[in-house]
């Protein structure tokens, strides 16, 4: 394989594409609420955090690509909430978690970026 | 909004399958290798040389193809046509991962022209967007987010930087939307507006079910003249929601009659409009106890029950958006799926008769003084 596929291996890439794609999602989502925020203006609050929220995801995909340390921490806090949210919302009989995509978006890619995250953890600790 | 269609849930079963499949495959390569079979020996080298993010891609690639390929039968013509090439390429590209160099940009190019002909087909209509095409276009977006990372910038502009960083992001945004045009476009026959299924009917009512549509609706009437004073209803037990700018109807509800089954003298809650000299009882609204859980009609199609599904329900007060049809919902509030309700609208409701999900536009406008 070419150099180019070597420099970019890795955990950390792999967990940076998929904090990608979750904030992605996140900024989809907090763009689409802005045109109900006209008639309800709680949403303006919702929408807006929720790009903020989406922007920070980006950045901490960035830094860790350059493997900050504190970026793995706030990611790996992250996506645990985010599991655990998950885990409380299907318990409820409301309907939030039905069908492939609801379990790839909020279950599957958060515990792969986890186990990604974790895994290179463990590689550099076996490095070490 | 979005269901599984019927003719895709074989795709569900096929990328299970596929994902077993290529278990199965590795192991037995593994084994051949171990026992010094020449090309058992060459792929696994090939496959082990490869970085986890090209392996990844593939797989990912390869399940896509696995998906479009199940898909095949149950798409008469050109769709179908396409489907099949459209799968086959993806399986020859993840292969090519492993075993060409130049493999990269044509796995970019396939996968862009997979999801933009996806959304020409789903904002044509002829195309419904469905929890497995999307599921779909997840996998690809995902597959194109880890090429785009294999990329080697050879000029690093400010243009290619800022394109880099905003391609993605842009990709999964037109998708979206996409997605979200053609669904709301082109809905299918069950889904009365956004977010709202209905419950499946036969086309016309039978005499009968017209002499009980007619019943439900005097007997509504008759049960719930006693509450035109919302001091009434509450002094009943009813609470009244809370208040939206959004919302120029009002429900009060009832969770004591929370086990009724279409009983007009126990309706689940009642319905306001507010009006500019205040509220005022424009009907009742039965509901069922779980979703999905359709009540009894016994007007037929005339009093077909609907529920409310992909609505972000914000727990801070009657707030809601729809959500993406990547089931993400603004931070704060989460996607809810209602019980099956019925409305009976005790006024006039125009063309969409006493049983409609929605009261009439032209209805609601006289009524409150906004649409």
């Amino acid at each position: 394989m070419n150099r180019t596929e070597s420099i970019n291996d890795g955990a950390s890439e792999i967990a940076s594409v998929l904090v990608a794609v979750q904030a992605s999602l996140s900024l989809v989502a907090g763009l689409s609420a802005l045109p109900f925020a006209i008639v309800e203006p709680g949403f303006r609050v919702l929408g807006v955090m929720t790009i903020l929220i989406a922007a920070a995801m980006f950045w901490l995909a960035r830094n860790l690509r350059r493997g900050r340390r504190w970026a793995w921490q706030w990611l790996v806090s992250l996506e645990l909430l985010c599991l655990a949210i998950t885990a409380l919302l299907s318990l409820l009989p409301i309907g939030a978690v039905r069908g492939p995509v609801p379990v790839l978006v909020n279950l599957v890619i958060p515990m792969a970026v986890v186990v990604v995250l974790a895994g290179a953890k463990s590689d550099a600790r076996r490095a070490a | 909004m979005y269901d599984i269609a019927t003719d895709h849930a074989g795709g569900l079963t096929a990328a299970f399958l596929l994902l077993l499949f290529v278990f199965a495959f590795g192991r037995g390569l593994r084994l051949l290798a171990g026992r010094r079979v020449a090309w058992a020996v060459r792929v696994t080298q090939a496959y082990d040389a490869a970085p986890s993010i090209t392996k990844l891609a593939a797989t990912l690639m390869l399940l896509s193809g696995g998906i479009h390929l199940a898909l095949v039968p149950g798409h008469e013509g050109i769709t179908g046509v396409l489907f099949g090439i459209d799968g086959l390429g993806f399986v020859g590209l993840a292969i090519a991962a492993f075993v060409t160099t130049w493999w990269r940009r044509p796995a970019v190019l396939w996968l862009v022209a997979t999801i933009l002909a996806y959304l020409v087909w789903i904002i044509a209509g002829w195309e419904t967007p469905d929890q497995v095409g999307i599921a779909c276009k997840l996998i690809e977006l995902v597959a194109l987010g880890l090429l785009m990372r294999l990329a080697n910038p050879t000029r690093r502009t400010w243009p290619r930087r800022v394109w880099r960083a905003t391609a993605f992001p842009l990709m999964a945004c037109v998708t979206t939307l996409g997605i979200w045009v053609g669904g709301l476009a082109h809905p299918d026959a069950l889904h009365a507006h956004a977010g709202a299924l209905l419950q499946p009917v036969a086309d016309v009512a039978t005499p009968e079910q017209q002499a009980a549509g007619a019943k439900l609706l005097a007997d509504t009437r008759a049960s719930i003249a006693r509450y035109q004073d919302p001091a009434a209803a509450i002094a009943a037990g009813f609470k009244p929601g809370p208040v939206s700018s959004a919302e120029p109807l009002r429900h009060f509800e009832n969770s004591a009659n929370a086990n009724a089954v279409l009983d007009p003298n126990r309706p689940q809650a009642l319905v306001y409009a507010r009006t500019p000299h205040g509220l005022q009882l424009i009907g009742a609204m039965y509901e069922m106890k779980r979703a999905g859980q359709w009540g009894p009609d016994p007007g037929g199609p005339l009093t077909q029950w609907h529920q409310h599904e992909g609505i972000c329900f914000s727990p801070f007060g009657f707030e809601f958006s729809f959500e993406t049809p990547f089931w993400t919902c603004p931070v704060g509030s989460t996607s809810i799926t209602t019980p099956p309700m019925l409305h009976v609208w005790i006024i006039d409701n125009g063309k969409n008769g006493p049983f409609a999900a929605d009261l009439d536009k032209t209805v609601q406008r006289q009524l409150t003084g906004r649409s």
